[in-house]
């Protein structure tokens, strides 16, 4: 440790210091310039959407010589990104709907209950949050091709709630634990039963949770890649990073629609990353330090 | 129906689809991929007893050492940059300014991106003859620098880590504001009587105080190199001739491209107790620090 010494008590005194104005302003401009160098892969590809493919190739920096919208609509009707797009909101919300009341009902259960196996339920769904996802993917396969289930929208429904489920119980067991039983007890008197409970009083105080947990979900489920490149393989089923995948193969040197398609791929995630920034930052970072 | 029966019963009601639904998607794979490891499979036909021939066939693979290996280069790449990027980045952006928060918003921007998205658009900035990088470098006039970054083997690994860096300084950025903003400002004003300023501060105080965040990211870096999978995946797909692959592209590539299921399934395993044994060592250091 540092000897505490007069000398150095002054030292540490307010004086001016004229150097330190130019340096934090410098210090702003560095990092200005970081941040731009993180953004600009996403900067080119929205500029680049919107370009003919001679453009593309000609002048890759510049802005579009002319706004095209024609690579979105190309690629939403002649790409299949519409269909794509269907398919992942309906695998997104139905996994993202069964996530939160499976996951807030399990929670409730063992944050509110002293039962002898609750505490082995905890570690095992703590263990999800371990398990390396894509070391599941081979038995997964096997089994839902004996099941036939294969190809079908359960076969990514399932595995993504299984894998969410854990990170969902463990945020609203934290926050459970913020709320004061007498409301549910005043509740009960009241003659609500523990459903009843539930559904009137735990869930609706739970909902900023229950919001984080949802966008979490939301942003995994819509970027989820290894699920759906490995159980859905007809065209009619595919998300919207499936088909992205194969979109640079099926449309060769076409780049300006692949650009498209991956705009209209990210616009939903950067439109609620915009909004629920916050949120994301910390929810992401809980999930991620458990994990 | 008496109470404590009634309380039962909704305690079992409402465990019970969570627990169904997690097991049999979670748990029992593993369980499954354990057992298939053991047998050789197409996939088709019936299933041969070969014992441990599988894991003796992986340690003799120079394949498997490759992607082993290319595990480690991501988790250094990640403990080389990374970590010190986002633990410069908290420093400068500890403040809650508003500055601060839009710069910290920009760098954790990559992380709500499609991991295809992000594999495809530095597939472009890679690309040999249009690509950014190499369009760049032609302007600098740097012509000898110029090459094909995904698919030369002295430099492609290096290559696909930085995107996945790129992607994920997010997260480490806010675990260190947190850590840096947790440190009580009795040991700032200890510090500041002591006449500990800048990089002396830094080095006596600050980082002495955060250590333990930093063991955590270091662990978090080597776990997380075990998830690679959908950049390579989309960038290289683990190629030319294998030079790119990571432990999960080998268990994909030899389940799905060449249908070896019980040889998948045993790396699967194989990749299991790997983390298993990273996550034991992380409880270990954080137990005996904590």
């Amino acid at each position: 440790m540092l000897p505490t010494t007069n000398t150095r008590a002054a030292a540490a005194d307010p004086r001016p210091q004229p150097w330190k104005k130019p340096l934090g302003l410098l210090l702003k401009l560095a990092l200005f310039l970081y941040a731009a160098f993180t953004l600009y892969p996403l900067y080119w590809l929205i500029i680049s959407a919107f370009k003919s493919n001679q453009d593309f190739f000609n002048r890759p920096f510049g802005l579009p010589a002319g706004w095209q919208f024609s690579n979105i609509s190309r690629a939403w009707e002649l790409g299949d990104m519409g269909r794509a797009m269907m398919n992942s909101t309906i695998v997104t919300i139905a996994s993202v709907v069964l996530t939160v009341v499976l996951g807030t009902l399990a929670a409730y259960a063992l944050s509110r209950f002293a039962f002898r196996a609750s505490g082995l339920v905890k570690g095992l769904f703590l263990l999800g949050m371990l398990i390396p996802i894509h070391s599941t993917l081979v038995p997964l396969f096997i089994f839902m091709n004996k099941i036939g289930m294969l190809d079908t929208y359960w076969s990514l429904i399932l595995p993504y709630t299984a894998f969410e489920l854990s990170i969902a119980i463990f945020l609203n067991i934290a926050y459970m634990q913020s709320i004061p039983r007498e409301v549910e007890e005043a509740a009960m008197i009241d003659g609500n039963g523990w459903w009843g409970v539930f559904g009137r009083i735990i869930f609706p105080l739970c909902l900023p949770v229950i919001a984080t947990v949802t966008i979490l979900a939301f942003l995994r489920f819509w970027n989820d890649f290894s699920f759906a490149l490995v159980f859905i393989n007809s065209q009619a089923l595919k998300t919207l990073p499936l088909s992205l995948s194969l979109f640079s193969d099926g449309f060769g040197t076409d780049y300006a629609l692949t650009m498209g398609a991956m705009f209209i791929a990210v616009i939903p995630t950067i439109v609620i990353y915009l909004i629920f920034q916050e949120q994301i930052m910390k929810g992401m970072v809980a999930g991620s330090v458990k994990g | 129906m008496p109470t404590y029966l009634r309380s039962r019963s909704f305690v079992a009601l409402a465990l019970l689809p969570a627990m169904l639904i997690f097991i049999v998607f979670a748990i029992v794979p593993i369980i499954w991929s354990a057992y298939y490891g053991f047998f050789d499979w197409s996939g088709l036909g019936s299933l041969k007893f070969i014992g441990l021939d599988n894991y003796e066939m992986m340690l003799q693979d120079p394949i498997f050492w490759r992607a082993l290996k290319n595990n480690l280069i991501l988790v250094a790449s990640a403990i080389i940059g990374q970590v010190p990027i986002a633990l410069l980045l908290a420093l400068l952006l500890l403040k809650n300014s508003m500055f601060n928060r839009v710069i910290r918003s920009a760098v954790f921007m990559p992380m709500v991106l499609s991991t295809v998205v992000v594999g495809l658009i530095w597939g472009y900035i890679y690309q040999p003859q249009i690509g950014l990088l190499n369009t760049v470098l032609e302007m600098l006039g740097l012509d000898s620098w110029i090459r094909a970054w995904l698919s030369d083997p002295k430099v492609n690994m290096y290559a696909v880590s930085i995107p996945i860096n790129w992607a994920n300084i997010g997260p480490y950025l806010v675990i260190f504001i947190a850590a840096l903003q947790n440190i009580s400002s009795e040991v700032n004003d200890a510090a500041k009587i002591d006449g500990a300023v800048g990089f002396r501060k830094l080095f006596y105080v600050t980082l002495p105080n955060i250590w333990d965040t930093v063991i955590v990211t270091i662990i978090l870096c080597i776990s997380g190199s075990l998830k690679a999978f959908d950049h390579v995946i989309v960038m290289t797909g683990g190629g030319p001739a294998q030079s790119t692959e990571l432990l999960a592209t080998y268990m994909y590539n030899n389940s799905f491209t060449v249908y070896r299921y019980g040889y998948g399934s045993a790396v699967s395993t194989m990749i299991i107790l790997i983390s298993a044994l990273l996550i034991g060592l992380n409880y270990i250091i954080t137990k005996r620090r904590g």
